[in-house]
């Protein structure tokens, strides 16, 4: 149990050293970088808020991805399924003005969920049924997504006015309100925080959250057992992209309003990043997105005070994926092994990617 | 058009005979593109920025081959973080050296080499025989590699370490050695098919040149079903949707521009979903090898 | 002369060989016996450069071998065929070969030369070769011993280590096989001959090099020694085998009827063609066959991992299955073992209530199990890949009795158990049986069938026969195998 407190803060120290080795090379302060970033997240209260704000879009797919990895399902295409809930949200949310506030909202929630389950159930079925490894669909529904998001800002769900490419914005029952305004604190967060709750108590306390772990660490073993793959990996993949499409909704209803190009800045694949430091763990995955959510916000004063794109944050997200996989792997396991006394799993189930069945 | 994705997609065909994945190949093509211009702008030699992009491929292969290959890490993760990576750094430099200005510098792009007599043959002649270097290069490759992979002592090493891994260590051919080789040919290659872009293609750098094409690399390679040949001919239909795009956007046509744009990854899907894609893929393909 | 010096070497937390000193001279053969997990393997890996030891070195002709590097191994003549398959099931057997040393390093990859030069020898040998051209991937067994030893061959080796290859023939192929192995002897070769079968060792070798757990325990030859003898060297005491006279009492009421089960592989193999068969209560039933003529498949279908193409099975109750390959089918070994316990559903539904999976129950279920089964591991939360190797298959059986089912399917289920271990399963089926419960026992081995099982079925090319009691002896029952069908 100590140990997999521990090996998250140590990756996060090494990857720390590294950046400031690239730091060093571009002319900047590693200190003063690292004072901006954690000035720029908690300097004040509402940087504070605006950290808890920019981290909820990656509990909601952080969540997705480590439920999809728990089951050695691959799911790299949590942004095209954001995107979609995103998009299926801002679709319906103009039209929604007459609702009474509660029932806009669950309507709002509930296309998300919906448009990135069927993204995300999408993929689950190529692979089920027809074999196609999801490492590879996601990616092209990413893609896709990315498309379909263009075309509708410019076209179908373009504002009246034609001048500017996003979508009408959602009525206002629709939307998600502040709380402590100026700051941008909503509900979105409780409920992400709340979902994560859920994840565990259905990943660790039901027999399908057993079977979903079982197939992730053994296929074959499963198989024999009577778990149902292609059942299982079709369900996981939609909850995971429903998951994800509510973030979408979440961030149209809450934050946006409405829909535009590049909505989702990276936070599925940030979310890989989140996934691995809370080592697939629902419940873990709360303060790792707390942290990444932290670089995001602490990015742009980094930006101002030292000349430092805001890119800065994707390198500790690569390096720190890195350095987790790095370090989990049997060929340490009797050095971690003397150092910790216990016997763990590696935190990503080794299982190969691309195998059929 | 259609070349940086084939040149990448060939190299990635060669890591993947040998039994690996590389999802980070994006990364690898980004970091090409960067390294092509960067050095070319301030050098002012192309040939120079053609090296440094090459070192740049091999050096993100090489974090990548460290994890997956000795490390025996899942590689589908790898990848993806490498890719991160390399997308991270690459905006990183490129915002300190060229500032956010978005000043369009532009470099001199790759001269072309018409092959004399027979670039003037009539509707043939400028698109085979009008090209730079690089796509000269790419056309020789796609028979060479063939040959290599299906006909030579040392694809069929190469095809033994994709197959069975610990047979091929137990018969002396070395796993871990001929994955190494592999990714450091694929990191030249791909970082080649990065300086494309920015050399030949764009003449310019912007933040994600390279926008997904060596993801569809990846899926080049099993639409094209692992075989030189088949690379080539996806290649060619890829990177035509691609193109096609520029087209309708002047037309401005009914057909909106992003259904060619998302053209590629969605034939990737029919082609996987409808024709069982993954069969021809080598056995061991994906899964990590340690050596005892 | 091919000498390994005090050899030690571990993995993790066991010791696989503990200063092994081995010995072979050119123009013998000669044999190293041990239960499975005594290091035989361990030894071999070494000798062939597939695994550096952590002490002690390998010479051959007192030049020192590069440990860890086969290819070194390959230079200075030592060829191996390993246990597991090393084929290359994609590529052509001329591929399989050319890897091999049929390829002259001289220019251009010549398949065909690489052919010619295989028939020659095969020719020499006796083998017959598949037709040009075709890959691995569908050849049977006894074909692909006969590729890999014709690969090893193909090194032209001074050494040639042989890793149980007679476990996949049928009886009828072995003397075919032992004279390959007096012929090679003959050219001046050093055979080496790695087996847990007796009669074999005492048939054919030279002299005879005993392992246990790791040890050398005994160095001696044919002439001196005996079946009985040497069985205890490798056990370290005579193990008495339970009375199986209870498992032959009449059968009950049938608890599980197969009738005309099909299995068809597209496009071309029927690989189950029409097995019919009944278990009665308190029945210990066995199929007999050679690894490869369709048992794997049955017990996936009986599994429910697999569609059968045809037929019917009903079973009386619920069904157990504990399949061949531990480590890949039966266990997950990164999970607890409270985890793998909970696999089986029935168990499952013990710690669950109202659909809400209670750990701690599961934890006291297993700790409960691991002390009846007398399961060595700290505790229910350990990894399953901690366990031994014996351990493992006892948690597996424990998990099958335990889920209480009215049939026990087990296929191969004391292979790599050593023979105390592999009499405590024998002991555990027995009392299953006893209690009402049916077992069908899928097996190799000759031995296990015939002491434990009441009726006894042969399995040939996906068909089954069932055999009278008059055809128990184990000629008899080779032939079947082989495929004689009167």
């Amino acid at each position: 149990m100590l140990s997999s407190i521990v090996k998250p803060f140590a990756a996060l120290a090494l990857a720390a050293a590294l950046i400031s080795i690239v730091l060093a090379a571009l002319g900047a302060s590693p200190i003063g970088v690292f004072a901006a970033l954690a000035g720029g997240a908690f300097g004040s209260w509402y940087a504070c808020v605006d950290t808890l704000v920019k981290s909820t879009p990656l509990i909601f797919t952080g969540l997705a991805v480590s439920l999809a990895f728990s089951g050695a399902l691959w799911n790299i295409g949590a942004d095209g399924q954001l995107m979609i809930g995103a998009i299926a949200a801002g679709a319906i949310g103009p039209h929604l003005g007459d609702f009474p506030h509660l029932i806009a909202i669950v309507i709002i929630l509930a296309a998300g969920a919906l448009g990135g389950a069927a993204w995300g159930g999408f993929a689950g079925w190529l692979r089920a049924r027809r074999d196609v490894n999801e490492v590879i669909s996601t990616i092209m529904l990413n893609f896709v997504a990315i498309q379909a998001l263009s075309w509708v800002v410019h076209g179908p769900l373009m504002e009246p006015s034609g001048a500017y490419p996003t979508s009408a914005p959602i009525a206002s029952a629709a939307q998600l309100e502040f709380y402590f305004a100026p700051s941008r604190l909503n509900l979105g967060m409780l409920l992400a925080i709340v979902l994560a709750g859920v994840c565990y108590l259905l990943m660790f306390n039901t027999s399908a959250g057993f079977e979903l772990r079982a197939m992730g660490r053994n296929r074959r073993a499963a198989t024999f057992f009577g778990v149902r793959i292609p059942a299982l990996t079709v369900w996981v993949m939609a909850l995971s992209g429903a998951l994800s499409g509510l973030g979408g909704a979440v961030q149209v209803s809450a934050i946006s309003h409405r829909l535009y190009e590049k909505l989702s800045p990276g936070w599925g694949f940030e979310a890989i990043a989140v996934a691995l430091v809370a080592r697939l763990n629902p419940l873990a995955v709360v303060p790792a997105a707390l942290l990444f959510g932290a670089l995001d916000n602490g990015s742009q004063a980094m930006q101002r005070t030292q000349g430092i794109s805001p890119e800065l944050v994707q390198v500790i997200q690569g390096l720190v994926i890195l350095i987790i996989l790095a370090f989990d792997t049997p060929a340490w396991s009797r050095l971690r092994e003397q150092i910790f006394g216990d016997d763990e799993q590696p935190a990503v189930p080794a299982v190969a990617a691309l195998p059929a069945a | 058009m259609a070349t940086p994705i084939l040149l990448a997609a060939l190299g990635e065909l060669l890591v993947e005979e040998s039994g690996v994945v590389n999802i980070g190949i994006e990364g690898a093509m980004l970091s090409g593109a960067f390294a092509a211009l960067t050095i070319a702008y301030f050098s002012g030699s192309t040939a120079l920025g053609l090296a440094g992009a090459i070192v740049a491929g091999v050096a993100i292969n090489a974090i990548f081959a460290v994890l997956v290959v000795n490390l025996a890490v899942n590689q589908v993760v790898t990848g993806t973080a490498v890719s991160i990576l390399a997308l991270g750094l690459t905006g990183v430099f490129y915002r300190k050296l060229f500032g956010v200005t978005g000043k369009a510098f532009m470099v001199a792009p790759i001269a072309k080499i018409p092959l004399g007599p027979l670039a003037r043959i009539p509707l043939l002649g400028p698109v085979l025989f009008d090209h730079n270097p690089l796509v000269y290069f790419t056309f020789i490759l796609v028979p060479a590699l063939w040959y290599l992979i299906a006909r030579t002592r040392y694809g069929l090493r190469l095809r033994a370490c994709g197959e069975r891994p610990e047979a091929a260590d137990a018969l002396g051919l070395g796993v871990i050695a001929t994955r190494w080789q592999a990714l450091i040919v694929s990191g030249a290659l791909t970082g080649l098919a990065g300086a494309f872009l920015t050399l030949a293609y764009a003449n310019t750098f912007v933040e994600n040149i390279s926008a997904g094409r060596g993801f569809v690399a990846l899926s080049v390679v099993i639409v094209g079903r692992w075989n030189s040949w088949g690379l080539a001919a996806a290649s060619i239909l890829f990177g035509a949707a691609m193109a096609l795009q520029f087209g309708l956007q002047a037309l401005g046509t009914v057909v909106p521009y992003q259904l060619f744009l998302a053209l590629p990854y969605a034939l990737t899907l029919v082609v996987l979903a409808g024709f069982g894609g993954q069969a021809a893929a080598p056995s061991a393909l994906g899964e990590p090898y340690r050596r005892q | 002369m091919l000498r390994a010096n005090a050899i030690t070497k571990r993995f993790g937390r066991t010791l696989a060989l503990d200063g092994v000193d081995f010995e072979a001279r050119p123009g013998e053969i000669h044999a190293l016996l041990g239960e499975n997990g005594a290091g035989k393997t361990t030894l071999m890996n070494v000798l062939a450069g597939s695994l550096a030891p952590d002490g002690g070195e390998a010479t051959l002709d007192d030049a020192p071998l590069l440990a860890g590097s086969p290819r070194a191994a390959l230079d200075a003549g030592i060829a191996a065929v390993h246990q597991s398959p090393m084929l290359f099931e994609r590529m052509t057997w001329e591929e399989n070969l050319a890897l091999g040393g049929f390829d002259q390093a001289a220019e251009r990859l010549d398949l065909a030369a690489v052919a010619t030069r295989a028939r020659a020898l095969a020719a020499k040998l006796g083998f017959e070769l598949p037709p040009a051209g075709t890959t691995v991937e569908n050849r049977s067994v006894a074909e692909r011993v006969r590729l890999e030893v014709l690969r090893a061959l193909s090194f032209n080796p001074r050494v040639l280590i042989l890793d149980e290859p007679t476990s996949v023939l049928a009886p009828s192929e072995l003397n075919a096989f032992l004279d390959l192995l007096r012929n090679l002897r003959a050219e001046g070769r050093i055979v080496v001959l790695i087996t847990h079968k007796l009669a074999e060792a005492i048939a054919v070798a030279d002299r005879i090099t005993v392992l246990r757990r790791g040890r050398v325990v005994a160095r001696t030859t044919p002439a001196e020694t005996s079946e009985e003898q040497l069985a205890e060297l490798m056990i370290g005491e005579i193990v008495i085998q339970p009375d199986a006279g209870a498992a032959r009492r009449h059968p009950g009421e049938t608890v599980l009827q197969i009738e005309n089960l099909v299995l068809d592989d597209y496009p071309r193999r029927r690989i189950l063609d029409g097995i019919s068969l009944r278990i009665g209560a308190g029945e210990i039933v066995g199929i007999a066959g050679v690894d490869g003529n369709g048992q794997t498949e049955l017990v996936e279908v009986l599994a429910g991992v697999r569609q059968a193409s045809g037929g019917t099975t009903t079973s009386d109750g619920a069904m157990a299955v504990i399949p061949q390959d531990r480590d890949l089918d039966g266990l997950i070994l990164d999970m607890r073992l409270w985890e793998n316990m909970i696999l089986a559903r029935p168990l499952r539904e013990q710690a669950t209530s109202y659909g809400w999976l209670n750990a701690t129950r599961a934890i006291d279920l297993c700790r409960e199990l691991i002390e009846r089964f007398r399961i060595q591991a700290p505790g229910p939360e350990t990894l399953a890949g901690a366990l031994s190797g014996g351990n493992r298959q006892r948690l597996e059986v424990a998990r099958a009795v335990a889920s209480q089912p009215r049939v026990i399917v087990a296929h191969n289920i004391c292979r790599g158990l050593d023979l105390a271990a592999t009499a405590e399963v024998h002991r555990t089926m027995l009392d299953f049986a006893a209690a009402g419960g049916a077992v069908l026992l899928i097996s190799s081995d000759l031995d296990e069938l015939l002491a434990i099982c009441g009726r006894l079925l042969v399995i040939s090319r996906g068909k089954t026969r069932e055999t009278n009691p008059g055809e128990r002896d184990p000629g008899r029952l080779g032939l079947l195998m082989a495929g004689a069908r009167d």
